[in-house]
């Protein structure tokens, strides 16, 4: 169990503020956040190379707030890997087990028993240089599994590989945590690695936690247009809410107008506010649909992108709007650019922030 | 403004039949410098004959000077780095109250004129000195004795030594050793085992920089020590009482240490820093 308590981080010149986060033990926990905003000096601060300013680091319910780094029983990958240049790969992945308690035919029986786990028993005594992002990728990780740590810490695992490889790594990785049963928190700026991997998840923004929940949860309800945009949930608008009869009544019925569009959604509080719109629950027709929605406005396609299976058309629809169809269904309706259509989207799909 | 900028737009012409004056005159300062240095060089070892060579590896007192300049510029280089290689560590991993003003005193022999280095160790070394007067008494004499040369040797290379060091543990990435403390080490064994690995080659590099140093040293050890003779003094010595013929030999067979320890740094630099 990783149980971070109230923690107040400095990086550089700001601090990370208030952050209270549990990966229970065996979980898979991830902390997202923008490009700078401290999550890697977080990450040092849970193995203990930083210390915090206020606040504590426990782990398995011990309070390890003051413990060296070496007693912590914490694997750490940080995202260049950082594998050590004089050794080979196979002194690598060696190295926290010299101190251990196995003798050197255990040892190295470790280090293959991993390098099987990771596919890379070819590279065990080969230099560690060129080697591809992928295979140091694997290295700096059978090297931090090596000591079984009850605790694995991942920064941006996957940020120095390629696609292909990201996709294949994320699943191995998933496996491994299963296999190790380590405790894992893993930080990332990529909302769709927490949407795959983690079983719990936290939004940073500026120094502090601006959302913590389940993965789909924080995706399908961002509480915060920063929030929303930052894990690309979908189309954010600014516009203002509005009852559509008096009344005092909690949740009611409302319009939600931002610039040409109006909306009708169902609404907690009037005033300004921010409509959420997931692609997938903007639908797109040729003619208007029949039926009950009755937020439908007409839109002309800009783009339509192919991603696989799935397609998202980017419409005008006066603001910008994003819907995502299936490629087939995109193809059926023939939607390409100019093309005019019609965008319909249920009142209860509008997700006010 | 560069020049391509002054030039009226619509004159494309102008700067393709431009001759590249500025790179003719960089070219030209640049070859004079080179003369300069590989000139003079170049014409000492042209006096390197059979005959002259000979006849400094028979001249008995050059070849003590040598030997006694080869082994105190060791002993200068070695003490130099037991007490200078953990303080590079410190000033290249922690930050502290006076650091900057330490490593502004280490770097500070660079510009002190040699002489007056010699002068100031006289001062402080000699046997009526406080600090002279504590050596003495354990037997070590600084004026006119082998001490005396190791301590000017060590005042002007010291600074190459800590500052060279300094910057090859600099070049060890902190997170390498903050990999290695989660898995398992202690700051002390992540430092043999990670930290002076890494750094060994830079530090080694900035050890044989000091050694040469200290092996060309003159001003200050002529103050300190005149006799024994280190090899810069005797060549001093020589071309003085004798004349430029007898200097020549003894300044050729240094000029080959000289350049072999060149040779051996430019090995041991690492690839990007040559």
């Amino acid at each position: 169990m990783i149980r971070l308590d109230g923690l107040s981080v400095r990086v550089g010149d700001f601090l990370l503020q208030d952050i209270s986060f549990e990966v229970p033990s065996g979980g898979y926990g991830l902390l997202i956040g923008p490009s700078g905003s401290g999550k890697t000096t977080l990450l040092e601060t849970v193995a203990g190379h930083v210390p915090p300013v206020t606040g504590r680091v426990h782990l398995h319910g011990e309070d390890v707030t003051d413990l060296a780094p070496e007693r912590r029983g914490v694997g750490f990958v940080y995202q260049n890997y950082h594998l050590f240049p004089h050794l080979d790969v196979r002194d690598n992945i060696r190295y926290g087990l010299l101190r251990g308690p196995l003798q050197a035919a255990e040892q190295l029986e470790r280090v293959r028993e991993l390098a099987s786990l990771l596919g890379i028993e070819a590279l065990l005594g080969r230099s560690i240089h060129g080697l591809s992002g992928g295979e140091t990728q694997r290295v700096a990780l059978a090297r931090a599994l090596a000591p079984r740590p009850s605790i694995l810490l991942l920064d941006e695992p996957f940020a120095a590989v390629d696609p292909a490889t990201r996709h294949m790594l994320r699943r191995e990785l998933r496996a491994i945590h299963t296999h190790e049963k380590v405790t894992t928190l893993q930080v990332t700026h990529d909302f769709d690695e927490a949407l795959r991997l983690g079983d719990v998840v936290a939004v940073l923004a500026e120094g502090r936690i601006a959302q913590l929940g389940r993965p789909d949860e924080v995706f399908r309800f961002p509480n915060s247009a920063f929030v929303a945009r930052f894990i690309g949930t979908g189309t954010v608008l600014r516009g203002e809410v509005t009852r559509q009869t008096a009344g005092e009544d909690s949740p009611f019925s409302a319009w939600f107008e931002s610039g040409p569009l109006r909306f009708e959604v169902v609404a907690e509080r009037e005033g300004a506010a921010h409509a959420v719109l997931r692609p997938e629950d903007l639908m797109l027709s040729r003619e208007p649909l029949t039926g009950s929605a009755r937020n439908r406005f007409p839109a002309v396609v800009n783009r339509v992108e192919r991603v696989g299976p799935v397609s998202y058309v980017h419409v005008d629809a006066g603001r910008p709007l994003t819907a995502a169809v299936t490629t087939a269904s995109a193809a059926e309706l023939g939607l390409d650019a100019g093309v005019e259509v019609v965008v319909t989207v249920k009142a209860t799909a509008i997700h006010l922030v | 403004m560069t020049p391509k900028d002054s030039l009226p737009s619509g004159a494309p012409s102008a700067i393709r039949t431009r001759v590249p004056w500025s790179r003719v005159a960089l070219a030209t300062l640049g070859a004079l410098l080179v003369v300069f240095i590989v000139g003079p060089l170049l014409r000492l070892l042209f006096l390197a004959t059979p005959a002259s060579m000979g006849e400094a590896l028979r001249d008995q007192e050059l070849l003590a000077s040598i030997a006694l300049t080869l082994g105190t510029a060791t002993a200068a280089t070695l003490i130099g780095a037991l007490l200078g290689v953990p303080l590079a560590y410190l000033l290249a991993r922690r930050s502290f109250r006076g650091r900057r003003f330490i490593e502004a005193v280490v770097e500070l022999p660079v510009v002190i004129p040699h002489p007056v280095a010699g002068i100031a160790l006289l001062l402080f070394l000699g046997r009526h000195s406080a600090v002279g007067g504590i050596f003495a008494k354990f037997g070590i004499e600084f004026v006119s004795h082998i001490p005396g040369i190791v301590a000017g040797m060590l005042f002007v290379s010291v600074p190459i030594l800590v500052s060279g060091a300094r910057e090859a543990f600099r070049s060890v990435d902190p997170r390498l050793e903050r990999v290695a403390r989660t898995l398992g080490d202690p700051p002390a064994t992540v430092f043999r085992r990670v930290t002076l690995p890494l750094a060994g080659r830079g530090i080694l590099a900035a050890a044989v920089l000091a050694w040469a140093r200290a092996v060309s040293e003159f001003g200050a050890i002529v103050i300190l020590t005149y006799n024994p003779q280190v090899a810069s003094v005797l060549i001093y010595d020589r071309f003085t009482t004798i004349g430029l013929p007898a200097a020549v030999p003894a300044a050729l067979l240094l000029l080959a240490v000289a350049l072999g320890v060149f040779a051996l740094v430019r090995v041991l630099q690492p690839a990007e820093r040559r």
